[in-house]
């Protein structure tokens, strides 16, 4: 049986299947609606974004292409042995110019899409954040004064500046990774060494 | 919420119940396992079900241990696992037996635990510790006692995956590193992901030479060959370089016993450093995305309870092992003979019949079921 991939057709699409055109490897036509896609080579399983680590942490997928965004927020144990070079972006706290002074509010409250990285964040730097998940449109958040501040991920920085908000600070640098379930990686070896390689060198 | 109604229909997140053929499968699992410890000559302890919160204060397991205030106001709690209450056993009452000790223990630990992959708050764990032994020779056979409970089972292409923590703390620095530091540095040795390990170690401030073997450590894993280049990667770090010198000498002596095929290293592998001072293993095999069981050597745990020794172990998950069978479709115990119905009727006499039947080793069922 082959190894089972699970990806997402969202922002990551175009990039993976160019980088594993490149390895030479087989990637899916335009499949409709098709979930589980089988080719040459892998099973593709197609996913939401947010959902890559749970089929993979599970085993339901022995590997799969995840942003780092996402990874942050799910916590999940899965390996992360390669990154792909692709999906560049940042996660950044922002919020309205003329800054946001940690140390003088005593309580912040912050809107986010990842709740969970949002108050870690917070939490690492001793501030006390109250996080309001929201799914979307969360440049919102600080214009209408439903939070002080957002934590999100930022590509180019254009829609920050349309909404008239400004970059307070990183969090962290994100890029598209290979992810792989612990057990899949020694009990396939083999396999997962392969694929592994073939994509290390097609992204270098 | 939590009604009078509501509590006697639901059941609590994380707890089990196994009915008729589920339980029987469990069962057969069960006696396989510890019919392997038994033939390696461990010997079973029933530890309490609950001690002193402090026992199980060492480890990581702490925060998610339940405790609760007993009669006397000391703090008590439900065992989180099995390792601290044996070795306070060995350290007390078995103090006057001379070692090596080989024990074994087979029942439930109770963790609070949000639900996730595998995890519950209920868990059936089958394990066994070697106290005071000699460190290769006791791993071996540890790992050989393992090996002998996977194969026994009928598993298929399972592979033990083989570390040891001193890869890792043999290349950090004398001087102990902030906790924080320390904690995103493991987490991301953990996760393999090479990029991360170099950036934690920057933000620890380890220089560029200790910064480069850590990143090496997320690829040092595969076939037993791995062993070859760690030696040549890390021989700048004489600590590091002996823990994979002391793995080398577990490897061969397996192989030679038959067991290379089966084997993999994992240099990466540093999840339980504030417990584990040498080898480290886990159990995986295809069918489960997340190992059966694992184990490895503690050698510092002992001397919390007065009587330090070095010390080995393992344990398999029974829930995760009767998932990986169900998975790998292996055979199930076969099922009972049909029991032989006699009915109680009017006659006094059919008591004793089925009594008869009984001694002869039949199955009975006393009254037929209606509708059937």
């Amino acid at each position: 049986m082959s190894l089972t991939l699970a990806l997402s057709k969202g922002r990551l699409l175009p990039g993976a299947q160019a980088l594993f055109r490149q390895a030479g490897l087989a990637f899916p036509q335009d499949e409709g609606r098709r979930l589980i896609v089988p080719t040459d080579g892998l099973r593709f399983l197609f996913v939401k974004d947010t959902d890559v680590p749970t089929y993979v942490e599970y085993g339901v997928a022995d590997c799969g292409v995840a942003g780092k965004d996402v990874l942050l927020e799910s916590g999940s144990d899965v390996y992360e042995p390669l990154d792909l070079g692709f999906g560049r972006c940042r996660m950044v706290v922002a919020g309205l110019p003329g800054g946001l002074d940690y140390g003088r509010s005593s309580s912040l409250r912050v809107a986010s899409k990842y709740p969970r990285l949002a108050a870690a964040h917070f939490q690492a730097r001793g501030v006390s954040a109250e996080v309001v998940r929201l799914a979307g449109s969360v440049e919102l958040a600080p214009v209408l004064g439903l939070a002080d501040c957002i934590v999100d991920l930022v590509e180019t920085g254009r829609t920050l500046e349309e909404n008239g908000l400004a970059v307070i600070e990183e969090v962290a640098a994100c890029s598209a990774r290979l992810v792989v379930n612990p057990a899949s990686y020694h009990a396939r070896r083999a396999e997962v060494a392969a694929l592994l390689q073939r994509l290390g060198e097609a992204r270098a | 919420m939590n009604g009078n109604n509501h509590s006697l229909v639901q059941v609590p997140p994380g707890v089990q119940c196994f009915v008729g053929q589920e339980a029987r499968v469990r069962r057969a699992i069960e006696e396989k396992v510890v019919g392997v410890f038994e033939g390696w000559d461990y010997e079973e302890i029933i530890p309490p079900l609950f001690d002193y919160a402090d026992v199980f204060a060492g480890g990581d397991l702490a925060p998610r241990t339940y405790s609760f205030p007993g009669r006397d106001g000391s703090l008590l709690a439900l065992r989180p696992d099995f390792t601290s209450l044996l070795a306070k056993i060995a350290a007390g009452r078995l103090s006057a037996r001379p070692l090596p000790l080989r024990l074994y223990y087979s029942g439930e630990v109770l963790r609070y635990e949000p639900p996730r992959a595998g995890r519950r708050s209920e868990l059936y764990q089958m394990g066994l510790e070697h106290l005071g032994g000699p460190r290769v020779a006791s791993d071996c056979e540890v790992l050989a006692v393992a090996a002998e409970c996977l194969e026994g089972l009928g598993v298929t292409d399972w592979v033990l995956a083989l570390g040891h923590v001193g890869a890792f703390a043999g290349m950090l620095p004398e001087a102990p590193l902030d906790p924080l530091h320390l904690q995103k540095l493991r987490d991301r040795v953990e996760s393999k992901d090479p990029e991360g390990v170099a950036e934690a170690a920057r933000a620890a401030g380890l220089d560029a030479r200790v910064s480069e073997g850590l990143v090496r450590l997320t690829r040092l894993a595969g076939t037993p060959a791995v062993l070859e280049e760690a030696e040549a990667a890390l021989q700048e770090f004489p600590r590091a370089r002996a823990a994979v010198a002391e793995l080398r000498a577990v490897m061969d002596a397996l192989a030679a016993a038959g067991l290379g095929a089966r084997l993999a290293v994992d240099l990466g592998e540093v999840r339980g450093l504030d417990y584990y001072t040498g080898l480290v293993f886990r159990a995986y095999a295809p069918g489960l995305g997340f190992e059966v069981g694992g184990g490895g050597r503690y050698d510092t745990l002992l001397a919390r309870f007065g009587r330090p020794m070095p010390a080995v172990g393992f344990m398999l998950g029974l829930d995760r092992l009767a998932l990986l069978l169900e998975r790998q479709g292996l055979a199930a115990p076969p099922p009972l003979p049909a029991a032989e119905v006699v009915e109680p009727g009017a006659s006094a006499a059919a008591l004793g019949r089925a009594r008869t039947l009984r001694g002869q080793g039949r199955r009975v069922r006393f009254g037929g079921t209606e509708g059937r």
